[in-house]
């Protein structure tokens, strides 16, 4: 006999229950003093006059609200290639 | 081997997605898990394609020591700024975990069509899905899948290399998160803390020289479902070759050496997985072992003698860039030059075909050995990502 006598289950059926648990991060573009800006001054700063994203931070949502709590880590440095037809899914299984 | 007609299970969705296998069926509608049918085989049959497996591995790493000796590296595009941290991790044989040959097998020959080393799926339905199937409808047959039992027994024997938790990390794709979840789920049965990630959520510190979380914790253990030429060719990717080990040969890697020496991260799969998974080991396997019996003749410099053969990129994932060649003419594929660079041409396998289907035999490896079988059916003779899996079984 080759086959296991169990395939035991955890995490995977959870997660199968639940394809939508991922937890996702947005970005905000902060001013030097962290008030929300238009993500166009970030770009076009290229990192000058104070302007940097902030990760995972929360806010109200308009420009010039304070960012609370984030992380100023670079993140997205990865997952950019592939695709699968779904959003900015990247498939890098073959 | 044949081929047989089954009606499938009145609710095989439902069973197939409360193990993991959320996406069985594809855009169109049709399945991808395909239980209308089975491969039965016969015990001899497995013994071979078991052995096979084992074989082609022995080659393998027979290939890789040439490779390296060779400076072979750049012939297979794997960029420069990789060679010292792919030799050094080839040396120093750091944790790897899987891979699965696809297998050519008519009943007769058995050939290598590819090596998918670094980023193979296609685990949760022959691991899981298949088996379930089989206690289902057949539970008194056997099946050539020792796959589970395995990943667990290597997840314990990894414990004492890894740092807790062991982060799991895919771009995102339905198939690739339910295949890292099924890893991360052994790896938790083996004793592992784990927690998973996305690709597009680690963030890198340049102040501790480390790849982070979302709550800033660094990232010692990457398990990665994302292949590493793709890694190096992004943002990150230079960051990802500072975090390995500075190349000295006496780094050793085990469970009571000096981890400080192992670089911020340990990556799963390591970066020498990019000699495996390059279609150009088909090439220097033929090389090497040329007209040994399970490998088909394969060449870097085009298609020499061959009249009929496979075209296919070094780098190529799920049949992207492959064409078919028969007396000269593309009879399936992409159209390109013969003799572009990074390609090889692969003489045209015979293959299994039943039904008006093309059946590959993914071949797993766990820790190096053989340990279980999936079958990809395809109209064409090109297996992509709407090539259906059919299960198996064996008496």
């Amino acid at each position: 006999m080759r086959k296991p006598r169990e395939v035991r289950l955890t995490i995977l059926a959870a997660v199968a229950l639940s394809m939508t648990s991922c937890r996702t991060q947005h970005r905000d573009c902060v001013d030097a003093q962290g008030h929300l800006q238009p993500d166009s001054a970030c770009q076009a700063g290229g990192g000058t006059g104070g302007y940097h994203y902030v990760y995972g931070g929360s806010s109200g949502g308009h420009v010039g609200d304070y960012v609370l709590g984030g992380s100023t880590t670079p993140r997205g440095g990865f997952g950019g290639i592939g695709g699968d037809g779904g959003g900015d899914d990247s498939a890098g299984g073959e | 081997m044949r081929r047989r007609a089954l009606t499938p299970r009145s609710d095989w969705q439902k069973r197939v997605e409360k193990i993991g296998l959320t996406y069985h069926t594809l855009a169109d509608g049709t399945p991808y898990w395909d239980e209308s049918a089975y491969w039965e085989f016969s015990t001899r049959e497995i013994d071979r394609l078991e052995a096979a497996t084992n074989e082609i591995q022995r080659l393998a790493l027979a290939a890789g020591d040439v490779i390296l000796n060779q400076d072979r590296l750049a012939q297979m595009g794997i960029p420069a700024a990789a060679h010292a941290a792919v030799r050094a991790a080839w040396n120093a044989e750091p944790p790897a975990l899987y891979g699965r040959l696809d297998l050519a097998y008519d009943g007769d020959t058995i050939k290598l069509l590819e090596y998918n080393a670094d980023t193979p799926t296609g685990l949760v339905e022959a691991a899981v899905a298949q088996w379930y199937w089989l206690q289902d409808c057949f539970p008194n047959s056997d099946q050539f899948n020792s796959t589970h039992e395995r990943l667990l027994a290597k997840w314990k024997d990894l414990k004492d290399y890894t740092t807790s938790p062991v982060y799991f990390a895919d771009g995102g794709s339905e198939e690739d998160r339910m295949t890292t979840a099924y890893l991360e789920d052994t790896a938790q049965q083996a004793g592992i803390k784990t927690l998973h990630i996305r690709m597009q959520q680690i963030g890198w510190d340049a102040k501790h020289a480390a790849f982070f979380d979302l709550d800033n914790h660094v990232i010692g253990t990457l398990f990665k479902l994302y292949p590493w030429e793709w890694l190096l060719s992004e943002p990150f990717g230079p960051q990802a070759l500072s975090t390995l080990p500075p190349t000295s040969p006496l780094r050793e890697y085990g469970p009571r050496k000096d981890r400080r020496t192992w670089g911020s991260t340990l990556w799963i799969e390591p970066i020498w997985k990019m000699i495996w998974s390059n279609k150009a080991l088909l090439a220097i396997l033929w090389e090497l072992n040329t007209g040994h019996e399970l490998l088909l003749p394969a060449y870097l410099d085009g298609p020499r003698e061959l009249t009929t053969y496979v075209r296919k990129p070094f780098f190529g994932r799920e049949g992207q860039g492959i064409a078919v060649i028969r007396d000269g003419n593309l009879i399936e594929g992409t159209p390109g030059s013969a003799t572009a660079d990074h390609c090889v041409c692969q003489a045209l396998a015979s293959m299994a075909n039943d039904s008006g289907k093309t059946a590959v035999f993914g071949s797993w490896l766990i820790d190096g050995e053989s340990a279980g079988m999936g079958i990809r059916e395809s109209k064409g003779l090109i297996t992509n990502n709407t090539s259906s899996f059919v299960p198996h079984l064996f008496r």
